[in-house]
């Protein structure tokens, strides 16, 4: 097996037991990068240098004897809307396309000062705002299980890393799915943490009370130690709750699911979903009622009629104003204009793409008096009703499980033109964000023709740790994935090389 | 400034900004104390909106807003929370200003004040918390934008919190929201909750103001920004006055709409192309926790507040039998009541303290240019010397010498006392005589007159008195200096 196929589990307990070198791993991740980048395009900078200076100070540090932390050696890659010092963070926009962050985002600290190796900066749709990575200065994201196909969205980059073995762990920001349908796309682990469980501080903004980082993985066991160094207070972000984390690994000690009760979504009507997925849902309900959890079905009125609306109307409002302060004055691009107006409309209109200036544009409509009480007033209502109806249903059951997406990955280029079916991708993992509450993408195995197939898992909020416990029964009975192999064409053209 | 002559009834309703007295920013570590920074040095990543930085409220400008809240009567609430105010402008780093809007810290209350008509009280709508924008420099001759082929934007004061305390339109006159202002500043700063000071732009008042109808109806209101002094208040809303009443008089219309006035005109002017008439888009702030204010932590706030302006002025009355008059003067700052207070509880009689702090202290630092704060002699120190007057140890044009002395050489009142050529022993018995007598002689005439009967109202006795207490120097005792005056004329 190689070094680049181990999680960030073996590769944290390898560096320790000194079967190889952080440097070794960081060198053999960043061969396996720049073997398959060319094809895959999931990164916009990576930090070759610096990844490999900090893999020999941590080393030294092992030779030295010294403390290390949990993810000492390990390389990971963060979507590019976190801040990272020194690295040029540009959320895939033309408008920062040259900008370099003097502050790391606390998670960002956090992995760092947990070992881990920041070895790159990974692709997104715009400003996190897409399903498929395909909004991007550097052009689209490939899935690794089929070069045709997208990867996901918005964080693909990290998605796609993580599943052709760039690195065993990556971070991306989840607002409405961004973490989850790309998991589920790639067809690795991925979750989105309660919102409040991780500080979202230094991670460029689209929605501000629904963004949550979310780290992606190959097993849940490395998500748990993820959410291990990821969730804790931080005095830099008020919304990031001040209460002490259970320790999330040792809920992966749960053996069964016994005295469990499990909702299985069954309220299919209006909305399609695709037999293959349908089928990952009926098998993963199998592994819970066999490992002695009671399953029974459930419905998501409320969630699946109206959340996808709430949603939008929720996210592009708020996106309307998080990105107003890209005005062209104090960093970013600047376009100059006739008058203050002119250099305003020229620089967002130059340097924003059209995903996220046809998204301002609906968001700041929405909130526009008379529109604000008939859209966002209404919204902010059903939002409140949607949890409640997610509050009930958890006085009977422990979790749910439900489709991440309705749809397996599509073909590059299908969906660009039709927005609004974008969105609707998007029914699964939208009501989960809303409700605030943790949702886990778990990979359940692939088709016949190679695609991945995947199963989500959500949970009361601020459960986080026992529902990563019930992920990783269900994660045993399915089994881990593996990574990806892309079939490369032969004689491809490299995108980028 | 007397009663402004209006043909209609005037509305007047104020928005006061308050900076307050924080060492932070609203939403950042940054120091609030940015007045003569270079520019753009007193700013941080959060309060220049860089992407993925988050505000931290500040607790201490929570606490001043509803200790202010208190001060002026309102209910303080457990819950409230802010809201974005979108808006493009340069000084606006974020593009939206946090701000209180649905749900303000503070909601009801009043102020009293000394009416036109007597007193008053003038409804508080609310205060809310929110942050202070950057400023634009224009580099064009009159610093204004038009004609400026660039600006530039200075963010250091951008962040800083402010209360905004909004009245209902109570007052009916420029001497009214004068007063008003007056008193709110009173507060402001009995309460350490803002300096008040209109000139450096830690208060800032906005007024809105409007005619009434013949029926009583309230007519269309007028905003007035840009008043920069308390002077500049009174002469700006007389001005909107006298044309409000010009243009309904010629039959016109008064528009809603913001005017700025120009103090070095006398005029308001329309601000146009502004966005003035703009939708804020206002929505919930997403990035901050509500605030919760418990109804323990209420309690606490009220424990803290001090005594308040017009309970000292009633307790002034009441301990020290004070006039109006005297106590308005002494308790305009709550440093200059606490002087005289000192002073009081030293040992001085109140009346004679009263006096000496009002006149006498006043002309001093009013002279230096100083506060009290900066006044150098101690109320004992003060006390002891008004004990000595009242005594008839010292007379008052003496008394004045040595406060001189205090004050410049900062010696001890025993020096003070003898530099100023008065001896502390006092001028008696047989110096004293000797003293008249001398005066006697020098004015043989009057002596003449009054020996021969014709001071019947005792006039010239009195004359020559005045001229013994001051060749004295102020050292004679009044009374025993009339009464040897007297043995000696034998009268």
């Amino acid at each position: 097996m190689e070094i680049y196929e181990l999680t960030a589990r073996e590769v944290a307990d390898g560096i320790k037991a000194k079967k190889f070198s952080a440097e070794d791993v960081t060198r053999t991740c960043l061969a396996r990068l720049s073997s398959l980048e060319g094809y895959l395009n999931a990164c916009i900078t990576v930090a070759e240098d610096s990844a490999v200076a900090k893999a020999r100070e941590i080393d030294s540090r092992l030779a030295r004897g010294d403390e290390i932390g949990p993810l000492a050696g390990v390389p990971y890659i963060a979507k590019d809307n976190f801040c990272s010092k020194g690295v040029r963070t540009t959320c895939s926009s033309k408008i920062l396309e040259n900008w370099t962050p003097t502050y790391d985002a606390s998670a960002i600290s956090y992995m760092n000062g947990a070992g881990a190796v920041l070895m790159a900066k990974s692709n997104l749709d715009e400003f996190a705002m897409g399903s498929s990575t395909e909004n991007s200065i550097i052009g689209p994201t490939k899935n690794p299980r089929d070069l045709r196909r997208v990867p996901g969205g918005s964080s693909g980059g990290s998605a796609a890393a993580v599943a052709a073995g760039y690195c065993p762990i990556a971070l991306g920001s989840d607002t409405g799915g961004s973490v989850r349908q790309p998991a589920a796309f790639c067809g690795i682990q991925g979750m989105k943490p309660s919102y409040g469980e991780v500080s979202r501080y230094g991670v460029v903004a689209y929605a501000s009370s629904l963004d949550q980082v979310s780290p992606l993985a190959r097993s849940v066991e490395d998500l748990a130690i993820a959410m291990e160094v990821l969730a804790r207070p931080d005095p830099n972000d008020t919304t990031c709750d001040a209460y002490d984390r259970p320790k999330f690994s040792d809920s992966l000690s749960l053996r069964d699911l016994k005295g469990k009760r499990i909702g299985v979504f069954a309220g299919f009507g209006a909305e399609e979903i695709d037999a293959d997925l349908y089928g990952a849902l009926t098998s993963a309900a199998e592994h819970c009622r066999s490992a002695g959890a009671e399953i029974e079905p459930i419905d998501l009125p409320i969630a699946v009629k109206y959340g996808v609306a709430t949603y939008y109307v929720t996210a592009l409002a708020d996106a309307s104003s998080q990105l107003a302060c890209y005005d062209g004055i104090r960093y970013g691009a600047h376009t100059d204009g006739q008058t203050l107006a002119d250099m305003y409309s020229n620089t967002r209109t130059v340097s924003f793409g059209e995903e996220v200036r046809r998204r301002i544009i609906l968001g700041t409509a929405l909130l526009t008096e008379g529109y604000y009480q008939n859209y966002y007033g209404p919204a902010l209502k059903v939002r409140t009703k949607m949890v409640k109806e997610f509050d009930d249903l958890f006085e009977r059951f422990d979790a749910y499980l439900l489709p991440t997406s309705p749809s397996m990955p599509y073909m590059l280029g299908m969906k660009e033109e039709d927005p609004t079916r974008m969105y609707l991708g998007d029914v699964f993992t939208v009501p989960i964000s809303l409700g605030g509450l943790p949702g886990i993408n778990i990979s359940m195995g692939l088709t016949g023709e190679g695609l991945p197939l995947s199963v989500q898992l959500v949970g009361q909020r601020y459960d986080d740790a026992r529902l990563l416990g019930i992920a990783s029964v269900i994660e045993r009975l399915a089994g881990r994935p593996g990574i990806a192999n892309p079939n490369l064409p032969q004689n491809a053209e490299k995108r980028r090389g | 400034m007397g009663v402004i002559k209006s043909a209609r009834p005037v509305v007047i309703g104020l928005e006061v900004h308050l900076q307050l007295n924080t060492s932070s920013k609203l939403f950042c570590s940054c120091s609030t104390d940015y007045i003569g920074r270079t520019p753009n040095t007193n700013v941080c990543p959060i309060c220049l909106a860089v992407p993925g930085t988050l505000p931290i409220i500040n607790d201490r400008a929570v606490a001043l807003g509803a200790r202010m809240g208190l001060g002026l009567h309102c209910e303080i609430q457990n819950y409230s929370n802010f809201h974005r105010k979108n808006y493009f402008y340069p000084d606006l780093p974020k593009a939206y200003q946090i701000t209180q809007y649905e749900l303000p810290i503070a909601v009801g209350g009043y102020m009293d004040i000394e009416g036109d008509g007597g007193p008053k009280r003038v409804r508080i709508h609310h205060l809310h918390l929110e942050e202070d924008a950057g400023k634009l420099v224009h580099p064009t001759t009159d610093g204004r934008m038009t004609g400026a082929a660039y600006s530039l934007v200075d963010y250091n004061r951008g962040g800083v919190p402010l209360s905004e305390v909004v009245s209902e339109p109570d007052m009916s006159s420029p001497a009214e929201a004068r007063e008003y202002v007056t008193r709110l500043r009173q507060l402001a700063r009995y309460l350490d909750v803002s300096d008040g000071e209109m000139e450096s732009g830690s208060l800032r008042v906005d007024a809105n103001i409007s005619l009434s109808n013949a029926d009583g109806s309230l007519g269309t209101r007028v905003e007035i920004k840009n008043m920069n002094s308390f002077k500049s208040i009174e002469r700006a809303l007389e001005y909107e006055i006298g044309r409000q009443n010009k243009v309904l008089a010629s039959g016109g219309r008064i528009i809603q709409e913001t005017r700025l006035w120009d103090d070095s005109e006398g005029v308001t002017r329309s601000m146009r192309n502004k966005e003035t008439a703009s939708d804020y888009r206002y929505y919930p702030e997403m990035d901050l926790a509500p605030i919760v204010i418990t109804d323990e932590e209420i309690e606490k706030f009220k424990e803290d507040i001090p005594e308040l302006p017009w309970e000292k002025r009633e307790r002034f009355a009441r301990d020290f039998g004070l006039s109006k008059e005297e106590i308005s003067v002494l308790t305009e700052q709550k440093e200059l009541a606490a002087y005289y207070e000192g002073v009081v509880n030293a040992g001085a009689p109140p009346e004679r303290a009263a006096n000496w702090v009002r006149m006498e202290v006043l002309r001093v630092i009013n002279e230096a240019g100083c506060s009290i704060t900066g006044f150098g002699v101690k109320p004992a120190v003060l006390a002891e010397l008004v004990r000595k007057i009242e005594n008839r140890e010292l007379s008052n044009t003496v008394g004045k010498d040595v406060l001189d002395l205090l004050v410049k050489d900062g010696c001890s009142l025993e020096d003070a006392i003898n530099r100023s050529g008065a001896s502390s022993a006092k001028l008696t018995g047989s110096s004293l005589d000797g003293l008249i007598a001398t005066v006697m002689e020098a004015n043989a005439d009057v002596v003449g007159v009054i020996k021969s009967g014709q001071d019947k109202k005792g006039g010239k006795a009195k004359f020559l008195h005045g001229l013994i207490m001051k060749e004295s120097r102020g050292q004679a005792d009044p009374k025993e200096a009339a009464e040897a005056l007297s043995r000696m004329l034998e009268l």
